[in-house]
This record gives structure tokens, sequence and C-alpha cells, in this order.
């Protein structure tokens, strides 16, 4: 399980040996089943997770819809990331949709990894570019695409997600109605996606 | 021009107040941090960065005002507007160096303190302090962000037109109209209808026009 979060790491940072197990001695393994909810709104967010095994989301309610704003699958980071670094309470739930294994780091130990290791600092800083970056991307994709668009362009960079998350939620995810991914996912069938 | 010394020396002062406030600086490190910044001035009504372009600059506004936009078919929409003291820079584009999909324009004439891609990598592998604060930074505007987007998902139009008016009075007075709808995601005949709700207590049967 380690050595995929080390490969992971080694994406961003080359980590020696002594600056892993700095990391590694503080990672807490917790296992949870499907649809459990790991925070809730107005918690403040305690974990960094990476994800070895299964999948989660985040969402929030707006009136009684869910709006789904992340997924989260194996060899990626999730938390309510926001309340996590600012240490305000969260806006959002965050819950399992697979059975599902994480590596967890709470903020203390990260502040304290941080600080005995410049290194891992580092990766810190990366990773959350990395969570700027992508909140971006989406808010850009959100905001500069057409539903087909938007649905194209998810099928393309994670064709495996479409099958493992239940479609009201990827609909949610994509900002459209559940009949028009339907309708899109009907429509991809016949043609595949180029490039594929 | 030793006015606008002067200035860039009062902007300066501003400049280590904002970064101490993530990590605390000394006057001599903040001194040695200053060989890696470039002042650059702009003109209003200037794309600081265009479509297309690379990011070479992750910018710290000195003074002024810049909106950031996406052009879409036949329209712009604004998803950034900011002023003194705000960090502006065509992030995707600076950081996986990849060409730019927004375009960034000053309103006013605006300075910025910009350091490039290169000095910003030197300045991180020189000074171990500025990792610390680098991460300090980007988790604050991550923070920032996610609070934005979440308030444009979660509220009303006229929530987050009266959330606005109470966060950002001074750019109300300084941003044409027009730019704040857009960043609001509001209509503009919306955004001036919604304007009678910034003076509490005189009602206005009519508007004539």
């Amino acid at each position: 399980m380690l050595e995929l979060l080390r490969q992971y790491v080694s994406d961003y940072v080359t980590l020696t040996d002594e600056d892993f197990s700095i990391l590694a001695t503080k990672i807490m393994v917790r296992t949870f089943d499907k649809h459990v909810q790991l925070i809730q709104p107005g918690e403040v967010e305690r974990h960094m997770n990476f994800v070895v095994k299964g999948l989660v989301r985040q969402y929030f309610y707006k009136g009684r819809t869910e709006v789904v704003t992340v997924l989260a699958r194996e060899r990626e980071l999730v938390s309510a990331s926001a309340s996590f670094l600012s240490g305000e309470p969260s806006n959002y739930f965050v819950e399992t949709l697979e059975p599902t294994t994480l590596l967890s780091l709470t903020r203390e130990d990260l502040e304290d990894v941080y600080r005995q290791s410049p290194r891992v600092e580092r990766v810190g800083r990366l990773m959350t570019t990395q969570f700027v970056l992508q909140k971006e991307e989406w808010e850009q994709g959100y905001m500069r695409m057409d539903t087909r668009e938007r649905f194209i362009r998810f099928v393309e960079k994670d064709p495996g997600l479409i099958q493992r998350v239940p479609q009201k939620y990827l609909a949610s995810y994509l900002n459209m109605k559940p009949e028009t991914f339907s309708r899109l996912k009907h429509l991809l069938k016949k043609r595949p996606v180029p490039g594929r | 021009m030793s006015d606008s010394i002067g200035s860039y020396k009062a902007s300066l002062e501003g400049l280590y107040r904002y970064l101490s406030r993530y990590v605390p600086l000394t006057r001599q490190e903040f001194s040695q941090l200053l060989p890696y910044i470039e002042i650059r001035e702009f003109d209003k009504k200037v794309k600081v960065i265009d479509h297309g372009e690379i990011e070479r600059y992750l910018n710290v506004i000195a003074w002024g005002l810049v909106r950031k936009y996406l052009p879409v078919k036949n329209r712009e929409i604004t998803i950034g507007l900011a002023a003194e003291g705000h960090i502006v820079h065509s992030e995707l584009s600076f950081h996986y160096r990849i060409p730019s999909a927004t375009v960034i324009e000053t309103i006013e004439p605006t300075v910025f303190f910009s350091i490039s891609y290169d000095s910003l990598q030197e300045l991180y592998d020189r000074f171990p302090k500025a990792e610390r604060l680098g991460r300090l930074l980007i988790s604050d505007l991550y923070v920032r962000k996610d609070n934005r987007y979440f308030d444009q998902l979660l509220q009303s139009t006229r929530e987050r037109f009266l959330q606005y008016v109470r966060t950002h009075p001074q750019m109300m007075q300084r941003v044409p109209q027009k730019y704040i709808a857009s960043y609001l995601n509001i209509k503009p005949e919306t955004f001036s209808r919604l304007k009678h709700l910034m003076r509490p207590g005189k009602v206005r049967a009519s508007v004539t026009s």
C-alpha cells in the first residue's frame, strides 16, 4: 500500500528513504464500507487521504438536490480539502461509494512532517497547487463547454469511472440532468469517442 | 520618476506585510527575495496575457485593477477581478506551461510585482522558507477559490449580489458594472435592478428611463 503512495509522490519530488519513512510513520490505514460518510458540513476536516482502493465523492445539497463536486478513485487524494487547509468547517459531505481503503494523515502530523523534511513540504506545495489547478480546470470546463463537450471530455479522461459511478452522481458531477446523461451515453455506444 | 520610486517603496512595504502574514520574514530575508521580483507597469485596457500565450509570470498587484476572462464564442466570461494585494496569473498556463485559455486585461493603469516561472523555481531551490511561503499562499488561494465556487453554486442571484456588495464595496465603485455582472453570473439587466438593494431604507417605487 505504501509503495503505491511512494510512486504517486515520486511524480512530484524524489524523496529519500529517510524522507519517506518520516512520512510513513505518521500514516494511518483506514478502511470503510460503501456509503459511509467520512465528514459532514459543519465538521472540520482532520484528514488528508490517499485512495488505495475504492471510490469517494464530495458533495453538498442545493435545496434538496445533491451537487457532486469531486469524484476520487485509486491513486488520488481526497478530503474536504478546503476545510483541511483552512481549519474552517466543511461546506461538503465526503462519502464512500465503494468499500474503500485510505492512507490518511492528520493535519497536525502533516505539519510535523513538513517541519522535519523540506522535500516533503515541497510535495505538499505541489499537491496543493494541483488542487488549485483541478478546480480551475473544472470551473473553466463548466463555463466554456456545452453539455455534450463536458460529457465527452469526462469519458476521454476517465473511461473507467463511467462503469463504476452511479449515473445520477455522474450526471450531477457533470452538471446535467440524468436524462441528458442517459441520452449521451447511448450516443457514445453507437459512435465511440474519437481517438479511443 | 522619483515620485513613482517613492510609491514603489510604499508598495514593497505592502508586499512585505502581505508575505509576512503567511511566514514571518526578517527584513534581510525579504531583501534577498527582491532581486527575483520584476516591476511591470501597464496602461489601462492592456492585455497582460492573451489567449494562446504561455503565462510567464505570477503577479501580485502593487496597485491598479485587472480582470481575468474566458473568451467564449462571441462573449467574454469574467472569472476574476483583482485589485491591490491580490495574486493574479493564468494558473493552468503558468504551472503546466501550456497556452492560456484566459485573458488578463487591466481595467486601470496597473503595476505588478512579478516573478517569472524560472525565477520562482530558483527561489524555491535556494530558500527553504520560500517553500513554506509558497505552500501557504497556494493553500489560501485554493480555499478562497473553493469558497467562491461554492457560493456561486449555492446562492441565489440576489444572495450573490448582496454578498459581493457587502464584502467588496470598493470594487463596486471601480469596476464597470458589466464585468461585475459577468463575474457574479448575473444578467446585466438583473444586476441593474438589484442595485436598488444597495440603498436600504430608500424605497424606490419606480425607475425612470
